[in-house]
């Protein structure tokens, strides 16, 4: 039985090792540079969301919007490209990213909403405006050879995506592990009242939570955007299940005060492998779509049963 | 450490609410190195008088002065500051943050900019060595005890250094073993020269550790007095108002056949083979440190925890309880220990609380009777007078004590032959308690066998025909009243004396 | 335990609120019905359409098919778990099975087996919420993915027709007028409407969702009334599925898109708590005609989808953010 735990302490190495596995060993072609470049790439939008998605699930809350957020900051950078330039319009559609975030910050925080119906509001929200602002029609920008450069890839293995996600996950990850900030995020997310009766200021915490994930998803959105070289409003409309799966097959637990950077790099890069097989396989999207179904409710089954909850009361919280 | 002698001084703190005067020209004055006590009844003030000595509330009216000059706090962390710590009585910890996280939380070490995580844990670990609490550092919180809890929120209250230390209700969850162990630890801190104010229902407590005590009733201050100036019976008299002379009175009945009967009952883990029966009219009482057992073990005979050993029996006739449904249906019923939690839903209204376990019953075709749900409720308030007797009123919204006559009758629509009670006082005013036990009373006389668990030893001393002590899962036989004693109970529950 | 004396607080069961001013009081009680007035009252203004037989018939019968689907969401949100997000694929599975199992089994049992199908989904939500313990996001994703993709699947992901115009003509009947599908929305709206607010079933959803623990504690087969409550809610689905298949006699795998956001929409707009123990299907189906009656008024004066749903979102957070705002008021009840 401890092998079956130690298996599920470790069960996001387990499942990305298995997955590379088995993709290795049936899929021609899958081993090589090439696919873990290719992998890495379209991992990194997902992953770039995720990362945003990982701090506010530890911090107890959650995001649905972050998939119109991507398409309306992708939006804005292409919009003002003729405007002020690529790189100014670029940061606008960062910073648009990032007022979405407020947007969603002040809901949940000031007004005092749910998360989930806040975010599921500003989904609507954002989608419209970003339908709006195109007439519903995708927008072309005005470099193309930008978007050329940003796919080229780097050392074999990196484009500047992909490389942006691995950074940026380590950090967070030391962000989490290592810094006063990050542990009362923990604290904040796994008992809100415990932390404010210690001087930490969950409001605040939780309003900032909010503005990094609307300005990662921005981040991801805009660099879509600039490597198509189109702004879509229905770009990033199905973004949502999957980097939900990717966070929480990590390990990141929905009911806050739990989670980890690196269990998130491995859940993005799992579904990467997976997904990345299976088109090599030239199996259809519906499938794909199961597969990942699967697998996340396998993993979360497997935590809830292997990890059971407290077996005396008393350590639930109620003497014997 | 200062040269003032007086570490707090209080005075005319009033604290009104729209409708309400929750403090009135209340006066408390502590020095350092001294141990002042604040009793009353649920409802005289004592939270609210703690609160704003934390910074939560602000005054309506009246000064305080820490260390000789005064303060005005407008928030928790200005008391912080100014080195007033509060150890809850719901403990404010974070579960998913490790112990040395928990004790220096909002105060973390930093060494270049992060957390000095190394540093945090060998400062965790000196302090609970000094405590005497044999907990690891490195532990997530929310794998520990509760009662190990508890010693860590005090811990972190202890780390920060304080010079005046609140502990509301500090014992409720500890047993009285772990109690004696607090007492050392807060007669360290006495020598230390820190302040210490402690809130308590616990009188017997109070007397063996205060220095000085203060009575508070509706939110006034009745008097202040030296502790070895004062006995037991005056504080409750004082608190009430009145001569309360006989706290657990003993209705006799008359002792009849075994209803329940638990042979070899264990669940592999908290408690293992328990035997013992319980007749009809007799009072059997359950009690023993905490971590016993107790609730887990009244928790699996009514089917809320799973039994990997042993066999219940109602009546005679062997019942599988695999559910509290199924234990219903065998005449047991069982009264939480933890209302808030497990004893009521708080959104419901009275009415809506007491039917819920016999809905079915009340059902014709899936159909709920609204008149007969209606009587039921009625029928209860009356018999039990619920205050306010008003069965539509929100349960939330009613005291303690009658929200736990609620829970009682909801047990009694039932209909069992076996109640259960797991600390049915616990929380519940001096003039509830009575009542309470008074309701108990009656339905041994009218023949039901009742488990009665509680800490409280002159409780169970006062009210049960026969103990059952339990210690580290396993019970004692059951013994008489008449050869039980306080001293005698402690032996068995610590293992001086073999069960 | 209370310490604060019991003058300070007040409140029947049936009054949520009791604050110092009575507009409050009534925004809470009747904020709805005002803000549905309000909206007859506008539109009529308006647009000389709205008020007409003809219009509020097309607005009954777009409400159906979600109303259905709003009447299962209730359930999920009061038994406290959350939200049924799965809804877009057992409405795929309702729609696209409905049709084609026709030409294999009949037009009835089609419909029977699509419908069960359906339910059969949210058996599996509501066993791995109800007694595996899986987040009810997590785990209604992850299904309805699954699900949805079966279907696909079985279908070999094409676009599936209708093969028997009969039932599109039973479907689109008319019974005095309305229409059959409003007239089985209003027949779901009523059973469940009696099923959560007078039966045991429903008390116990209630309790649930209001104190798991208390519930449990109380012999509630709380675990059996978690997961029922996304059997119905599938089964629901399913029904709206079917009867959109029926109706458009083409079923596409994405049929079931928005139905799930425009379902909490109108349940929370209703004031159901997503906290759960509070709220009933009127409440939801007030919501759902509010939300409608605007939509409504805002195609008529030709407004741009884009707006509408930028309305609607907004309007969902309004409404909660009040909801919020009332309660606090009133001291910090539920």
């Amino acid at each position: 039985m401890t092998v079956l735990v130690r298996l599920v302490r470790y069960r996001v190495a387990v499942i990305l090792g298995l997955t590379l596995l088995i993709a290795s060993l049936t899929v021609s072609g899958f081993p090589s540079v090439t696919t873990l470049g290719l992998g890495l790439d379209r991992s990194a939008t997902i992953g770039i969301i995720a990362i945003g998605m990982t701090v506010l699930l530890i911090a107890r809350q959650i995001d649905l919007s972050v998939g119109s957020t991507f398409a309306l900051a992708g939006i804005t950078a292409i919009m003002l490209q003729p405007v002020i330039g690529i790189w100014p319009a670029a940061l606008a559609g960062v910073l648009a990213g990032a007022a979405a975030g407020a947007f969603n910050g002040l809901l949940s925080v000031v007004f005092k909403v749910n998360a989930l119906v806040a975010t599921l509001a500003t989904m609507l929200i954002f989608r419209s405006v970003a339908h709006w602002l195109t007439d519903s029609q995708p927008v072309p920008g005005t470099d193309i050879m930008l978007s050329l450069a940003l796919s080229t890839v780097h050392l074999e293995i990196f484009t500047l995506r992909s490389a942006l996600f691995v950074g940026s996950i380590l950090l967070l990850h030391f962000w989490l592990t290592r810094t006063v900030a990050g542990r009362n995020l923990f604290a904040v997310g796994s008992n809100a009242d415990a932390a404010e009766a210690s001087g930490i200021a969950p409001g605040r915490t939780v309003f900032l939570a909010f503005v990094f994930a609307g300005t990662l998803a921005g981040v991801a959105g805009v660099l879509q955007s600039l490597t198509t070289n189109t702004g879509s409003p229905v770009f990033g409309a199905e973004l949502i299940v999957t980097v939900i799966a990717a966070v929480v097959v990590g390990g990141t637990r929905i009911e806050g005060g739990r989670g980890s950077a690196l269990g998130t790099l491995g859940g993005v890069l799992t579904i990467a492998a997976l997904t990345t097989a299976m088109e090599f396989e030239s199996v259809p999207a519906y499938i794909q779509q199961v597969v990942v179904g699967l697998i996340l409710i396998l993993l979360v089954v497997l935590d809830r049963t292997v990890r059971p909850g407290p077996r005396t009361h008393a350590a639930a919280g109620v003497p014997g | 450490m200062s040269a003032v002698a007086t570490a707090l001084r209080m005075r005319g703190i009033s604290k009104t609410f729209p409708g309400v005067k929750a403090l009135s020209n209340v006066n408390l004055t502590v020095d350092f190195g001294r141990v002042h006590a604040i009793v009353g009844e649920n409802g005289a003030g004592k939270s609210t008088l703690m609160k704003v000595l934390s910074g939560t509330y602000l005054p309506t009216t009246g000064t305080t002065d820490i260390a000789g000059v005064e303060v005005r706090m407008r928030k928790p962390a200005d008391a912080q500051r100014l080195g007033i710590r509060m150890v809850h009585q719901e403990l404010n910890l974070v579960p998913d943050l490790t112990v040395a996280e928990n004790v220096y939380l909002g105060r973390m070490p930093r060494k270049w900019g992060l957390a000095d995580k190394a540093k945090m844990v060998r400062d965790a670990a000196a302090i609970l060595d000094e405590l005497g609490a044999a907990i690891d550092p490195k532990a997530r919180l929310g794998d520990l005890s509760i009662s190990q809890q508890q010693l860590v929120e005090i811990a972190k209250a202890y780390a920060a250094g304080p010079r005046i230390i609140v502990l509301d209700e500090p014992t409720s969850s500890l047993s009285e073993h772990e109690t004696a162990a607090l007492f050392r630890i807060l007669r360290k801190m006495k020598q230390e020269g820190i302040a210490i104010v402690y809130i308590s229902h616990r009188l017997k407590e109070v007397l063996e550790i205060a220095d000085d005590v203060t009575i508070l009733r509706d939110g006034s201050m009745i008097d202040t007095r030296p502790a070895d100036g004062i006995t037991a019976a005056e504080m409750i008299r004082l608190m009430v108002g009145r001569e309360v002379t006989n706290v657990f009175p003993k209705t006799p009945s008359e002792i009849g056949a075994p209803v329940l009967k638990v042979a070899g009952l264990g669940d592999g883990y908290n408690f293992r083979d328990v035997s013992f029966e319980v007749r009809a009219g007799e009072i059997l009482g359950l009690t023993g440190l905490v971590g016993a057992g107790r609730t887990e073990l009244a928790r699996a005979v009514f089917g809320l925890a799973r039994v990997t050993e042993g066999r219940v029996e109602i009546g005679g006739k062997p019942v599988a309880i695999n559910s509290p449904a199924a234990a219903v249906r065998a005449g047991i019923a069982y009264v939480p220990e933890d209302r808030k939690d497990d004893g009521i839903v708080p959104s419901l209204s009275v009415r809506e609380n007491i039917s819920l376990p016999v809905l079915r019953k009340l059902s014709r075709f899936g159909r709920v009777s609204m008149s007969a749900d209606r009587k039921l409720a009625e029928s209860y308030t009356k018999d039990f007078s619920i205050v306010p007797p008003d069965p539509e009123r929100r349960i939330s919204l009613l005291s303690g004590g009658n929200q736990q006559k609620a829970v009682i009758s909801k047990w009694l629509s039932t209909n069992p032959s076996v109640l259960i009670l797991d600390e049915p006082t616990r929380g519940v005013d001096v003039g509830a308690k009575a009542e309470i036990h008074r309701i108990i009373g009656e339905l041994v006389a009218g023949g039901m066998a009742v488990v009665m668990i509680s800490s409280e030893l002159s409780e169970v001393l006062g009210v049960c025909d026969r103990v059952v002590v339990m210690r580290d899962g396993h019970a004692s036989a059951p013994v008489e009243r008449a050869a039980l004693s306080e001293a005698r109970i402690m032996a068995l529950a610590t293992g001086e004396e073999a069960a | 335990m209370t310490d604060v004396p019991i003058q300070m607080q007040q409140g029947t069961a049936n009054e949520r609120f009791r604050s110092g001013s009575p507009l409050f009081d009534l925004l809470s009680r009747g904020g709805l019905a005002i803000a549905i007035l309000a909206v007859l009252i506008y539109g009529s203004l308006a647009s000389p359409v709205f008020f007409t037989a003809g219009n509020f018939v097309n607005v009954l019968t777009s409400m159906a098919i979600v109303g259905i689907v709003v009447v299962g969401m209730t359930f999920v949100l009061v038994v406290g778990g959350l939200a049924d997000l799965s809804v877009p694929a057992t409405i795929a599975c309702g729609a696209i099975l409905s049709l084609a199992l026709q030409p294999v089994i009949g037009p009835v049992p089609a419909f029977a087996a699509a419908i069960a199908l359906a339910g059969f989904c949210g058996l599996m939500s509501g066993l791995l919420i109800g007694y595996v313990g899986i987040n009810p996001i997590v785990a209604t994703l992850g299904v309805g993915t699954i699900v949805l993709g079966i279907v696909q699947a079985a279908v070999g992901g094409v676009i599936v027709y209708g093969t028997n115009p009969d039932t599109a003509a039973l479907v689109k009947s008319r019974l005095f007028g309305i229409p059959a599908i409003v007239l089985i929305f209003m027949a779901v709206a009523v059973v469940g409407h009696f099923a959560l607010s007078r039966s045991y079933w429903g008390r116990w959803t209630i309790a649930t969702g209001g104190n798991y623990a208390a519930a449990e504690a109380s012999a509630v087969p709380v675990r059996a009334v978690k997961a029922g409550a996304f059997v119905i809610t599938g089964l629901c689905a399913g029904l709206s599925g079917a009867l959109l298949g029926l109706t458009l006699q083409s079923a596409r795998p994405l049929v079931g898109t928005g139905y799930e956001f425009s379902a909490i929409t109108a349940v929370v707009v209703g004031g159901v708590s997503i906290m759960g123990g509070f709220g009933s299907v009127p409440r939801a189906i007030a919501g759902l005609v509010f939300v409608q009656l605007l939509t409504n008024v805002m195609v008529l004066q030709g407004v741009r989808t884009p707006v509408q749903g930028f309305a609607l979102g907004l309007l969902i957070a309004i409404a909660v953010a009040l909801d919020v705002a009332l309660r606090r008021r009133a001291g910090g009840a539920l």
